[in-house]
């Protein structure tokens, strides 16, 4: 089993308040950046960066992370930089990017180049992975959403066209047109970096990265939900040849582990508090999902399919901190009660790939640490032990 | 829609694109435009025109009933597949009016093919970027703050209210996304093109429009040569539906029909 870290990197120095007196008490895309203290922000990078780079001394084989604009909720608004940064200061885990928003490049090319160059440097290290983006990156880039899905897709096949066919080379495509690819850069793993696809178990998506024998992370998702998902994936990967395994499954949740249970329930509160979580000002539907985002043709097309609805109504963010925590959506605890949790939900998801997100919202960087002390001497050896239990190959083990 | 055994709805073919259509009367051909919310059919206004003209209120491709060309992406799209269909319908001298983005494809039509045209009346249109102000961001306002905003009295936005099935109105929002999303509601070259429509064009605009300001409309008419425009005292955004019988006179006349 591949074990990856991750923080969404929040900002948190701001109040509920602040958000419902905001323009459509939005959290995302129009909250007001006055509300952003550069002087703290500056602080908390350069933590954040200190907690991924003592993540490897814990024995994480990845470190992960994400992007998004326009949010006080993840402070990874340029992604490649901070994985740039953690090419050079680390040496060991896989730089793990859950992923580039595609469809808002306006030059993949300059993309692949600063891919490749993080590869580079970090000794062939990179899993690139790419992602559509919220309705909120459309927004925040001006990028027509109706074509989202489109650009997502030509701008993979470009870059991929980009880091396996000798330059040089032209493309003429519906959204990018480019008279001489001849990028001097190239990725040093061969035929390219890794390709993961993250998301919340859109059958299109699945079925693109399942086409492709890309592992597909599943992010929060209800672990009975992921259960029909990857029947959509495995139907698919059938069709065009091969029988999936855990290696093309990842699962990403917030884990967080402290020395006492009583302790940990407490701390994990602050993955949900303020507007990072429940109780937040729910977000207007329009911004995460503008018209055109999900295309109506394309709903219609996959009418048939249906997954079951998530047992948490509203999701993680809204169905309250003790319901989330007794469904193991978010598993809190001492090191033996996660270990415990674990088991329960690796047995029913069973990913090659599971995504440990140790904190968010308020969690200390004090926390955070006592956290991913506590990994380093007990959950972790527990994991990989559990892995090879389960039989959980990663997809650095078996070829997804 | 109330029945109207005068009024016909149909459905035609252009360029291998099914496309519903309204029409209603006998005489002299106007050729109505709708905007964002969909086509409301024969609105008090063009049955007014009804009377002594024979009216055409299609429905854009990719909106309600009707088909949409996958190649048909742009305004400017739109006005070259309208323009085949007055072609394909057999019509001339004909009388366009368009409001807000209705109004947009109208004026990039006239700006195309001039000569097909007897007369141009724009309401409260898009395309071009008002001297002053800006205007209103449809798609970040929201559907319900828009249409507040537009219309200031309740009962009379439910008049002007859109398709019930939210299939359709979704795949209206997601055209009008896919029409005017960048550049946001206008075209850039739209205002240099405009002074070649020699035809008569009549500008109409509610004072108090809050979605686009009324300095577009002296923009529009400052730079058309045989324009007139018209401001409607206490209308919005959509002063034909507002102040139907303050706008009909003003069309009759524009439009040489009886009152």
């Amino acid at each position: 089993m591949f074990l990856m870290r991750f923080t969404e990197r929040a900002y948190y120095h701001y109040t509920e308040e602040d958000v419902r007196n905001s323009y459509r008490s939005a959290v995302r895309l129009t909250f007001p950046n006055s509300h952003f203290d550069t002087a703290k922000a500056s602080h908390m990078y350069n933590y954040y960066l200190d907690e991924y780079e003592y993540s490897e001394e814990v024995g994480f084989d990845g470190l992960m992370l994400n992007e998004h604009h326009n949010t006080p909720t993840c402070m990874g608004a340029a992604m490649n930089l901070e994985a740039a940064i953690l090419a050079r200061t680390t040496k060991k885990p896989k730089i793990v990017l859950l992923g580039n928003p595609l469809p808002i490049q306006e030059n993949p090319i300059r993309m692949a180049e600063e891919l490749a160059e993080i590869d580079l440097i970090s000794r062939g290290r990179l899993v690139s992975g790419f992602v559509r983006g919220t309705g909120v990156e459309s927004w925040a880039t001006n990028t027509n959403p109706v074509y989202n899905r489109d650009r997502f897709q030509e701008a993979h096949d470009l870059i991929i066209k980009t880091w396996t066919t000798p330059g040089p080379f032209r493309w003429e495509g519906k959204h990018y047109e480019f008279r001489v690819v001849n990028p001097f850069v190239r990725p040093l793993q061969e035929p390219h970096p890794p390709v993961w696809v993250p998301g919340s178990a859109s059958p299109e998506t699945m079925i693109w990265a399942a086409q492709r024998h890309y592992p597909y992370v599943f992010l929060e998702a209800d672990p009975d939900v992921v259960g029909d998902a990857k029947r959509i994936y495995a139907d698919a990967a059938n069709e065009v040849g091969y029988e999936p395994g855990p290696q093309n499954f990842g699962y990403l949740f917030r884990v967080h582990v402290q020395d006492t249970d009583e302790k940990a329930y407490e701390v994990g509160k602050g993955f949900l508090s303020g507007n990072a979580g429940v109780g937040r000002v729910p977000m207007p539907m329009d911004y995460m999902n503008p018209p055109g985002y999900s295309s109506i043709e394309g709903r219609r097309r996959l009418a048939n399919i249906n997954l079951r609805p998530d047992r948490l109504v509203g999701g993680v963010d809204n169905a309250g901190y003790d319901r989330v925590v007794q469904l193991n959506r978010i598993v809190v605890g001492s090191p033996d009660t996660v270990i415990k949790k674990l088991r329960e939900v690796l047995s029913v998801v069973r990913p090659g790939i599971l995504a440990v997100w140790t904190n968010d919202g308020s969690i200390s960087h004090e926390d955070t640490m006592r956290c991913l002390r506590l990994m380093k001497d007990e959950v972790l050896p527990a994991l990989r032990e559990l892995g090879k239990e389960l039989e959980l190959p990663g997809p650095f083990d078996v070829a997804p | 829609m109330p029945a109207d055994s005068n009024s016909q709805e149909q459905q035609i073919e252009v360029a291998g694109a099914k496309i519903h259509i309204h029409k209603r009367g006998e005489g002299a051909a106007v050729f109505s435009l709708h905007s964002i919310e969909g086509n409301l059919g024969m609105l008090p206004y063009l049955d007014a025109l009804s009377q002594s003209a024979s009216v055409y209120a299609p429905t854009h491709p990719g909106f309600g009933a009707s088909d949409r060309p996958d190649w048909l992406e742009s305004i400017s799209d739109l006005a070259r597949f309208y323009l085949w269909m007055l072609q394909d319908l057999g019509l001339d001298e004909v009388h366009l009016i368009g409001g807000f983005m209705g109004g947009w494809i109208a004026a990039e039509m006239a700006v195309m093919c001039p000569q097909v045209l007897g007369s141009l009346t724009l309401i409260d249109t898009a395309g071009v970027r008002p001297s002053e102000g800006e205007i209103a961001d449809i798609f970040l306002l929201g559907d319900e703050q828009t249409a507040s905003i537009a219309i200031g009295d309740p009962d009379l936005l439910a008049t002007a209210s859109e398709p019930e099935d939210p299939f359709v109105r979704l795949r209206g929002r997601e055209m009008t996304t896919r029409l005017c999303w960048k550049p946001y509601m206008h075209d850039p070259s739209l205002i240099h093109l405009l002074p070649r429509v020699k035809v008569p064009t009549l500008v109409i605009w509610g004072e108090n429009d809050r979605i686009i300001p009324p300095s577009a409309g002296e923009r529009i008419a400052e730079t058309m040569p045989n324009t007139r425009l018209e401001v409607i005292a206490g209308a919005g955004h959509l002063p034909h539906i507002e102040k139907p019988d303050e706008v009909i006179p003003l069309l009759q006349q524009h439009l040489g029909l009886a009152e």
